[in-house]
């Protein structure tokens, strides 16, 4: 087990480190190239010759890989990200301000999702064809049709500018767990995320069990007469586990982008719509920034599902770990 | 492998022996003919096909019927603003007066044209990508999937927003970026695929003959998972679409005065407290019907391809 953790570990570093060669190269295509702090530090008038200084004392002409490595020890040692352009903040403080947020909007939709989509899954496997499962998969189908931000506007129409008048967008300037104080403003985005999200693991989960129905295990366990309760959470649920355990990882990078969108249809103020307006801003250290954190809790929720599905199926470890 | 579009599968029921005068090219249907049958048999297939072509024709051949202004932001100054339907602007104008129903065909060109044209860079990259990764396998081949672990572990969308923010913005750079990052799932599935038939008889009997490499990715390899690209392509392209439009619902689209689906809904829904229907509805409606009809021609493609059913 540990030799597959470790295997694992190292892979995931090497792709982070991948990863970080993009974002650290990305700055070279902007406007004014690496300089581009320089600019934004001394201000429109700055002579060339400033600049030119500047950059020596910021060892911005220094060779590429000499550049990467005093990056890996800024980020790694220091949790240094840089400097916003365009707020006085460095860019992990706009992180570390509005990280929370759109945590807690990921994660509870992330278990409501799981609560509904899991046994609404297994349900539909085990009435096969029946009207329940048309209607639910195509109620799913159709969700999937559409788009996350047109979801969001029909949300909104529906239940804050027509009946039910829940609050378009949640407070603005609260603590980040007021989503248990004053429930009410979160109602709208966390449902909406969590309905896509659904759409999604609902259809995954139902070909999952339906692929362990068929197995002989499960047979075996009709005719020796287990009820049919049993039959599905004994045996089926469980052997359905791995793969649902799987995408839960893989599914994380999806739900973030979701989030992106959701916050912008409910001005939800996390960290999608700043990275959403340094975007349109050029605030370019703020964006690669985020997008350096959203891969690194990427990276872990892929690593993270791994280890998982080698803590529930035993054969994965041993065979990935070369044994 | 009977997956070659030149093989021909004669129905069981025919006497191949011969004995009477039947000419056998009578009896024996080519398979292009055996999968258009299977496809129209598929009428919410059909259905889609027909309703794609009219959507095509509304939005490219409809802006001659009905004229409107769409570039010129000044003249449509002189409309009024956010006006309900009416007989002079069939579906009322939007915030910024520009007449709604034009600006629908008009943003469709964008969201249709865009959208096929990033979707085919996808398939492209993706394909080449894919085929060569899993063909030559060994170290090229760890070496080129680690690479696209490191694409695939930066989310699509923050992938999309980052390349936005550094790179100016442009229509041909959108389809571009959204092209060169919307290949990393193709490549995939390709690469499966090139794994599979890599392994089968005729690859190994053209490897034993002497043939090169290449010569086996061109003219085995890419021949036998044109069915995978085919499917894979439809749905890169409703994909693409996708992403066109929700990056133009982010305000990070196409420029003005130009337009496309998602960013007519960002500026319908501002206005949404208003009641102005007719900024988003008919949009709306228009775009979820042109991404479901994509993926229902996607998911019959692969029925159509599926070599267990050609002998119904």
């Amino acid at each position: 087990m540990l030799n597959y953790v470790l295997r694992r570990l190292v892979q995931s570093f090497i792709v982070l480190l991948i990863v970080m060669l993009l974002i650290f190269t990305l700055p070279y295509f902007e406007p004014n190239g690496i300089l581009a702090p320089a600019y934004i530090v001394l201000g429109t008038h700055a002579t060339p010759q400033s600049i030119h200084l500047w950059g020596e004392q910021n060892g911005i002409f220094h060779p590429y890989f000499v550049r990467f490595w005093n990056y890996l020890i800024q980020v790694f040692v220091h949790f240094n990200l840089g400097h916003s352009y365009k707020q006085n903040l460095s860019v992990w403080g706009i992180i570390s301000l509005y990280v929370p947020r759109t945590i807690w909007l990921a994660l509870s939709s992330l278990i409501l999702t799981v609560l509904i989509a899991v046994p609404l899954g297994i349900f539909q496997a085990s009435r096969r064809n029946t009207t329940f499962d048309y209607v639910a998969t195509s109620g799913a189908f159709i969700l999937y049709g559409i788009p996350a931000f047109l979801l969001g506007i029909l949300a909104l129409q529906f239940f804050s500018f027509g009946w039910p008048h829940l609050p378009a967008s949640p407070p603005g300037n609260v603590a980040p767990w007021a989503m248990f104080t004053d429930p009410a403003g979160f109602i709208l985005p966390v449902l909406t995320l969590t309905l896509l999200s659904i759409a999604f693991l609902s259809r995954f989960m139902r070909s999952a069990v339906l692929e362990v129905l068929v197995q002989d295990y499960v047979r075996s366990a009709k005719a020796k007469g287990c009820s049919r309760s049993r039959v599905l959470f004994r045996h089926a649920f469980r052997n359905a586990l791995g793969p649902i355990v799987i995408i839960l990882g893989l599914y994380f990078p999806g739900l973030l982008g979701g989030a992106v969108v959701i916050e912008s249809v409910f001005n939800y103020s996390g960290l999608g719509i700043q990275t959403v307006t340094a975007a349109s801003t050029l605030d370019i250290p703020t964006v690669l920034g985020i997008t350096l954190l959203v891969a690194i809790l990427t990276l872990s929720g892929n690593f993270l599902a791994d280890i998982m599905l080698g803590v529930v199926n035993p054969r994965i470890r041993i065979e990935r770990s070369g044994q | 492998m009977s997956d070659r579009p030149d093989n021909l599968v004669a129905p069981s029921s025919v006497d191949l022996t011969g004995g009477d005068d039947t000419n056998l090219s009578d009896v024996i249907v080519p398979m292009w003919r055996q999968r258009l049958r299977i496809f129209a048999h598929n009428k919410l297939a059909v259905t889609s096909v027909i309703f794609l072509v009219a959507l095509i024709l509304f939005c490219y051949l409809g802006p001659i019927l009905y004229h409107t202004n769409q570039t010129d932001q000044a003249t449509a100054l002189n409309n009024p603003f956010n006006a309900p339907p009416s007989l002079k602007h069939l579906l009322g104008t939007d915030s910024s007066g520009f007449d709604e129903l034009g600006r629908i065909m008009f943003g469709g060109e964008y969201s249709l044209s865009l959208g096929i044209l990033a979707g085919m860079i996808t398939i492209v990259v993706g394909t080449i990508y894919g085929m060569v990764s899993g063909f030559l396998g060994g170290i090229v081949d760890t070496i080129m999937m680690r690479f696209l672990d490191a694409l695939l572990s930066i989310p699509l969308l923050f992938l999309l927003i980052t390349l936005i923010a550094v790179f100016e913005r442009s229509t041909v750079f959108l389809i571009v970026i959204i092209g060169v990052t919307g290949w990393f799932g193709n490549a995939r599935i390709i690469r499966g695929d090139a794994l599979l038939i890599k392994k089968l008889e005729y690859s190994q009997a053209a490897t034993a003959m002497g043939a090169s490499k290449w010569h086996i990715i061109l003219r085995h390899v890419f021949p036998n998972s044109m069915s995978n690209i085919v499917t894979v392509a439809t749905f890169s392209v409703a994909d693409a679409i996708l992403f066109l439009s929700t990056l133009g619902f982010l305000g990070l689209g196409i420029p003005t005065p130009q337009t496309d689906w998602g960013t007519m809904l960002q500026n319908g829904s501002v206005q949404q407290s208003n009641g102005f229907w007719w900024e988003i509805y008919p949009t709306a409606l228009l775009f979820v019907l042109l991404i479901v009809a994509i993926t229902y021609v996607g998911e019959a493609l692969r029925d159509v391809f599926e070599v267990r059913l050609l002998e119904r």
